[in-house]
């Protein structure tokens, strides 16, 4: 009887993966669901821009049970200014791992990434694009210009201009500005913080003559009177309180934009059901009025859904461009 | 006046059961997370920072502020006992702390010291604050690069006092700590250096496990040459809150440098970009411009003192810009401001004016954390200072696990332990030749804010020196500079000219 007990018992165990194995054959390849902890990277410090990002995203996608009741881990790698953190997504090989791995990425890491390392965007599985961050440039109280005619009128006098911003996308605007101005770099000189907070400091102190940073930060200095947007570098002029600042074009030169975009990817090596269904969860996600109010609207972001597809056209081009503009691309 | 009400109003809502439950909890946390060596108060709040998120504000930001607070007590604990700085503010308590616990035998007193001028320093940095806020933060505001620039020359002239005897060893060891502060990122252009190919070293060497290795690995390192040394059984003091207790005489030596340093701290921690490890090492540089009973360095309560309070003011300090401007003084405040936004608050010069409920409660909070805080860490000092009877061999694998873990759990990965093993290796290197590393450490945390500072000077005056003579506070910090450069020089030559006069 105990024999026979135990033949039972494994016959009962062999039979399981089988059945399981058949099972998933019957619902087809897009029938990816998560089994078990979900990894998520982001290689920015805790409290910033991708942080708040992702825990925007995180927040929605659990209450909304987006992932079959699976935890979210995020894990911070932040060592070699986030390229560790980066490369080791890139790397991680094909099996469930990479199914449940996801990496929070921006324009801003693909900048510095392209430049400073051999990593590139064909090395990640685009899964989903977000959300637009643009720019803006502010004068502060005790500013010497009230308007950016008073800027470009004293650059062509010769009167040399110093601009305040933080890094990676506002660099990259500092120099699309300065292209299409056609001014040097001496003369319409960049100053580099740490995060916009730093630069905003020093404009409140007035240190420097003129501030780029992207709506969200600036908000509410602009809302306190602090600081006032003279231009912005967009296509079309900002809503709200940001209004009032023209855009290029309509001072008479071409628009300068360098959109800083949010988005979510994976690893290279992620099985296709896994990217069809992350970049469907995020769809639905995107939808949701916790994004649309609670995320997009109360950062001043543009809203703009890519899936994978589309969004790897665009990234890949992106990267083609900026590796271009920075004299990289061969 | 009008402040002294708001406060008042901060205190009814700081004392509610749930608040006052939830401060008593952040203080607890802050002291073993002080404690812990790796684990300072940034990662210590953006640990927990996660779990706020369902709190309401208010409750949120008293729990964060009281841990971010009680932090900068916990972490002169394993400084004093051990030599290893539970964070990095604490790297000036351990010159000071360790001799006077182990070569003194005055554990529980150098702990009582720590924890006193800690409260006095926080006491002065919240005061200053509830007071002078928005001003404070003003005054801050008014320190651009080149006023920057101006005082960290100034603070780095301070590492003349620190050398020690052999000067050139001093000077080398400044070098070589700006050397190694250069690695990584440039911070303006964005572009790499020194990192000689290696995605690790694109980030730079990270401090924590640097001041790890260099001050508590190299202990370990040199412990283990005195491993069958016997341990005096017998501390001549007694492991109780009497036997801790300090003297009278004590008590006045403590006083001047821990108010002295209060004011400075609070100062430091308003600056932008500078927060309490600068304020701890310019509270103990500036100790060596005054008098101390017993030479710093040998186990002085002056040198304990200084920096001690000098951190926690900082702390203090730190939340004048935050609150009233929505600038972070420090990494940790950086986090808060993002626990801000997470909780639906504005950050910004509106938060006093929008959410004076929250802002003062805050406030009224730092005050309660502060006594909360100094109860408990008096409280514990008997059961802490047992750990210096633990016998040498058991302590040595302890503490290396100690300094393992804490180095991992900067950034998650065995790079910051590699970081930690080699610059432990230096230190005990460096210690056995007879070189002292506090002038490497300072440079390391001074140089990449003067560097930048200097920098965005220079950009923005296009290579010319007068920027620094342009306004009056650069012009000011600048001359005093020269004078204390100068001064050695000048009595040099006059002594000189009266002993010729004299021959002749």
């Amino acid at each position: 009887m105990k024999k026979f007990a135990i033949v039972l018992a494994f016959a009962v165990l062999l039979a399981f993966p089988v059945f399981a194995a058949a099972q998933a054959e019957v619902a087809g390849p897009a029938s990816f669901v998560p089994t078990k902890n979900i990894e998520w990277y982001v290689t920015s410090s805790p409290g910033g821009g991708s942080d708040i990002f992702t825990r925007n995203l995180m927040d929605i996608m659990v209450s909304d049970k987006l992932v079959n009741d699976q935890n979210i881990v995020i894990q911070y790698k932040t060592d070699g200014a986030g390229e560790v953190g980066r490369l080791l997504v890139s790397n991680i090989k094909a099996g469930s791992q990479a199914d449940h791995t996801l990496l929070t990425f921006n324009s801003g890491d693909l900048m510095p990434m392209a430049k400073n390392t051999n990593n590139r965007f064909e090395n990640f599985q685009p899964i989903a694009h977000l959300a637009v961050d643009k720019h803006l440039i502010f004068v502060g109280e005790g500013s010497a210009y009230k308007n950016f005619e008073e800027v470009i009128a004293a650059l062509k006098a010769g009167k040399n201009i110093t601009l305040a911003g933080s890094k990676g996308d506002d660099i990259a605007c500092h120099a699309a500005l300065i292209k299409e101005l056609g001014v040097s770099e001496d003369q319409f000189a960049y100053i580099a913080h740490d995060a916009s907070s730093g630069a905003i400091t020093a404009i409140l102190g007035n240190h420097y003559d003129l501030l780029i940073c992207k709506p969200a930060a600036a908000s509410q200095y602009v809302e306190a009177g602090k600081i006032k947007p003279i231009l912005a570098l967009s296509t079309s002029r900002f809503p709200g309180n940001l209004s009032s600042a023209p855009t290029l074009k309509e001072l008479g030169y071409k628009n300068v934009e360098v959109p800083n975009w949010r988005s979510v990817v994976g690893p290279k090596s992620m099985s296709a059901e896994a990217v069809a269904y992350w970049s469907d969860v995020f769809k639905q996600v995107s939808t949701t009025d916790a994004w649309t109010k609670g995320y997009i609207e109360k950062q001043k972001l543009v809203p703009e859904f890519m899936d994978h597809n589309v969004f790897k056209a665009y990234g890949t081009q992106f990267q083609a461009e900026y590796l271009a503009s920075i004299g990289k691309d061969k | 006046m009008e402040n002294l009400t708001m406060l008042l109003g901060g205190f009814s809502v700081v004392l509610t059961m749930q608040n006052i439950l939830v401060t008593l909890l952040g203080a607890v946390l802050g002291l073993i997370v002080g404690a812990m060596p790796g684990i300072g108060s940034l990662a210590g709040v953006a640990l927990l920072l996660p779990l706020t998120y369902k709190f309401n504000p208010t409750t949120a930001i008293i729990m964060l502020g009281s841990l971010y607070y009680a932090n900068m007590y916990g972490g002169a604990f394993s400084a004093i006992l051990l030599n290893i700085p539970g964070d990095s503010p604490a790297v000036m308590t351990a010159l000071d702390g360790y001799p006077m616990a182990t070569k003194r035998n005055r554990p529980g007193q150098a702990l009582f010291t720590s924890n006193m001028s800690s409260f006095i320093g926080g006491l002065i940095g919240m005061f200053i604050l509830t007071f002078t806020g928005p001003a404070l933060a003003n005054l801050g505001l008014k320190f651009g690069p080149a006023e920057m620039t101006a005082l960290l020359l100034v603070a780095m002239t301070s590492i003349g006092w620190l050398v020690g005897e052999n000067p050139i060893k001093g000077v080398l060891l400044t070098l070589v700590g700006i050397l190694i502060a250069s690695m990584g990122m440039d911070t303006l252009t964005g572009s790499p250096r020194f990192d000689f190919g290696n995605m690790y070293l694109l980030g730079g060497i990270p401090f924590t496990p640097f001041v790890i290795g260099t001050v508590g690995f190299s202990q370990v390192l040199k412990l283990m040459g005195e491993r069958n040394k016997k341990v005096e059984a017998n501390l001549s003091q007694k492991l109780t809150i009497r036997g801790s207790m300090l003297t009278l005489h004590d008590i006045k030596r403590l006083l001047p440098p821990a108010i002295r340093s209060g004011f400075l701290g609070t100062f430091v921690g308003v600056l932008p970009g500078a927060g309490a490890t600068t304020g701890s090492f310019m509270g103990y540089a500036m100790q060596k411009a005054f008098k101390s009973e017993e030479e710093l360095g040998s186990g002085a309560i002056e040198g304990i003192a200084a920096c001690e309070a000098a951190n926690n003011a900082a702390a203090a300090g730190s939340f004048a810009p935050l609150l009233a401007l929505g600038i972070p003084g420090s990494g940790t405040g950086a986090v808060l401001l993002g626990g801000l936004m997470m909780w639906g608050l504005n950050p910004g010069p509106l938060l006093f004016t929008n959410q004076p409920e929250f802002c003062w409660g805050l406030i009224a909070s730092l005050f309660l954390a502060n006594l909360l805080t100094l109860v408990i860490a008096l409280g514990i000092i008997p059961f802490l200072i047992k750990i210096l009877t633990v016998p040498i061999k058991i302590l040595i694998p302890c503490i290396t696990v100690i300094c393992i873990v804490g180095s991992y759990s900067t950034s998650n990965s065995m790079y910051g332990v590699l970081v930690m093993f080699f610059s432990g290796l230096f230190g005990y290197i460096l210690d056995k030749n007879g070189y002292s590393t506090a002038p490497m450490l300072l440079a390391f945390v001074l140089a990449p804010l003067l560097e930048s500072n200097m920098r965005k000077s220079f950009i923005s005056s296009h290579g010319s020196l007068d920027i620094f003579f342009r306004k009056p506070i650069s012009a000011f910090l600048i001359l005093v500079l020269f004078a204390i450069i100068l001064t050695p020089v000048i009595k040099f030559v006059i002594r000189k000219v009266r002993s010729s006069t004299k021959s002749v």
